[in-house]
């Protein structure tokens, strides 16, 4: 094993230690902490009924953004580019806090099931007018994002301005990244096709190497850039709506996690894109057990905390970057 | 026909290829070659459509009328990991601030195989010139050693054709001179054939035959002692002041080089 191979693998241990240690600190952390050498059945059912469900969203959730935000770094050769700049995000918010809003409860997990439509419409939609003579081009797929973003946006706010009612808390709460009304019930779907999408972007991690570096290079090597760019936005837009509709928008992760994760271990997708989703996991589960810890009985959101606890370590590594 | 017949007699030729973009013509019945083992540049002036001939060579680009083949067959009608292993092109606008260490980027070239090739990424990066650079991040090299790097890539590629957009642009004289070498080594060593574009006259003279294009025709083709002329180049670039060029023929000795000088007050 060269030298380089030994200190990947050996990130990837610490990832995974730090990992395993922040699970069992989240399910004991909250406004009450568990104990597992005492299991009384109250203590038992708070663990299955509310720490375990949301330890396991919030790592599924963080996970699904930091692959997402690799991905789509990767197909817009675009540093900033992140899960919310395809305005995927705002179709979801707007379609979600509709429901919140209006009290849509036509049928079970009537609010995630409208994030995730929102979202995928979105997605769709962006497509569609992403799509130019040449194929999917990055520019234009972006522009189209951001367009109809800023229109969703403009629409979920004249929405909020007219609502008056107790549903505007409960949509402002789901847009800051609120996991507190998380459910057993809600994994299986999300799981499935956060799964679904990590497994597509992981089949197509040569193509994502190679778009990274141009159309052309990325022709001459074999691939079709449209149709391997296409494939890439399906997998990003699926792990984006998903996570969406089960907890709401969480900014950051997908926009830093992967820079830091490239950063240690290169940039090579074979290995950033599972490392985005163990790093993103992590550290959502991480700020959402400080957010529900720190001011209990109130919670805060989880998107605002991994923002805190994360914007300084990247301001750390550009400033070491700049030392090189 | 089987992918490694095609590969042992690779040739690329343009029969009488016609292209238009936007309703603009820019080539006409085009017709050329470029054979087994060979160096050939592309010569002419801006706009005379050189990057458009190389990437209806590499596929990027359909002819409307007339056909591009590589190894007798269309180069359109091969599947991508076909076309990869029998062609490679790099732009002339590469992204040399691309997130990858040397060792990441010169790996790519062996996407199109499932196998590992007979050169590995190690031999590449020692051959153009980066060893003990593999770990390092392209944003820390210099622009000659980023386009090496992409060199080293294509190698790894191992394609039979290598098309080249303006590879000697923005190096200095030692890494032109190290480049040209180079593609040297592989088509005599590998009978890889090498087309290029290229501005330098000096360098021009040194390849085994040179294209020389003109608003989307060929003006002539040849060797570069008959088509580097004072004449033609004038001609070809719409030269106001006339020129002397000074070729020195004795190649067994010392790399040709022509010495394009203005006559000034002429």
């Amino acid at each position: 094993m060269n030298r380089d191979n030994g200190s990947t693998v050996l990130i990837v241990v610490a990832l995974c230690a730090a990992s395993l240690c922040i699970i069992v600190v989240s399910v004991a952390s909250g406004p009450r902490l568990l104990n597992p050498f005492s299991m009384d059945s109250e203590t038992c059912r708070t663990l299955l009924s509310i720490r375990l469900p949301r330890t396991a969203v919030a790592l599924l959730m963080g996970g699904a953004l930091g692959a997402s935000g690799a991905i789509l770094q990767g197909i817009f050769r675009n540093p900033l580019a992140d899960p919310y700049v395809l305005g995927i995000s705002s179709g979801a918010s707007l379609a979600a806090s509709f429901g919140l809003m209006f009290g849509i409860s036509l049928f079970p997990f009537s609010v995630p099931t409208l994030a995730f439509v929102g979202a995928i419409a979105t997605g769709a939609a962006v497509v569609v007018l992403g799509h130019g003579w040449k194929g999917l081009q990055p520019e234009r797929l972006l522009l189209a994002g951001v367009g109809i973003g800023f229109f969703l946006s403009a629409v979920l706010m004249l929405v909020m301005t007219i609502s008056v009612d107790d549903g505007l808390k409960r949509a402002i709460l789901w847009m800051s990244g609120d996991l507190s009304m998380v459910d057993w019930e809600l994994l299986p779907v999300g799981l499935l096709f956060i799964l679904t999408g990590l497994g597509l972007a992981l089949i197509r991690r040569k193509g994502l190497n190679a778009l990274t570096l141009g159309d052309d290079i990325t022709h001459s090597l074999g691939f079709n850039p449209t149709r391997e760019r296409f494939f890439l936005f399906i997998a990003a837009s699926l792990m984006t709506a998903a996570s969406v509709s089960m907890g709401g928008v969480v900014g950051f992760i997908g926009l830093v996690v992967p820079h830091v994760v490239r950063r240690h271990v290169g940039s090579d997708a074979a290995v950033v894109l599972p490392l985005s989703v163990v790093a993103g996991g992590t550290l959502l589960c991480l700020a959402d057990s400080i957010g529900r810890t720190v001011a209990a009985p109130l919670e805060l959101p989880a998107g605002v905390i991994a923002a805190l606890i994360g914007s300084p370590y990247f301001i750390f590594l550009l400033g070491q970057k700049k030392t090189h | 026909m089987l992918l490694q017949e095609i590969i042992s007699m690779t040739k690329l030729e343009f029969e009488n290829v016609t292209f238009s973009y936007c309703s603009k013509r820019f080539m006409e019945q085009m017709s050329f070659s470029v054979a087994e083992g060979e160096l050939v540049g592309l010569m002419g002036p801006n706009g005379a459509g050189k990057s458009t001939i190389l990437k209806l060579a590499a596929g990027l680009l359909s002819p409307q009328k007339g056909r591009v083949m590589v190894g007798k067959r269309a180069i359109g009608s091969y599947c991508g990991k076909e076309r990869a292993k029998l062609v490679a092109y790099l732009p002339q606008i590469l992204d040399l601030q691309a997130p990858f260490r040397v060792g990441e980027l010169v790996r790519m070239g062996a996407y199109p195989y499932e196998r590992s090739q007979a050169l590995t990424f190690e031999e590449a990066i020692h051959i153009v010139g980066l060893h003990g650079k593999a770990k390092t991040h392209l944003s820390e090299l210099s622009g000659g050693e980023r386009r090496r790097a992409y060199v080293a890539m294509t190698l790894v590629q191992g394609a039979r054709v290598l098309l080249l957009d303006e590879p000697l642009a923005s190096l200095d004289i030692k890494y032109q001179f190290d480049l040209y070498r180079l593609l040297k080594d592989i088509v005599r060593e590998k009978g890889v054939s090498v087309f290029m574009s290229l501005h330098d006259i000096g360098m021009g003279a040194m390849l085994d035959r040179v294209i020389l294009v003109k608003e989307g025709q060929v003006v002539i083709q040849g060797d570069p002692g008959s088509v580097l002329t004072d004449e033609i180049v004038q001609d070809a670039f719409d030269l106001n002041e006339s020129i002397d060029i000074y070729m020195e023929t004795n190649r067994t000795v010392c790399h040709a080089l022509a010495v394009a000088a203005c006559k000034k007050g002429m």
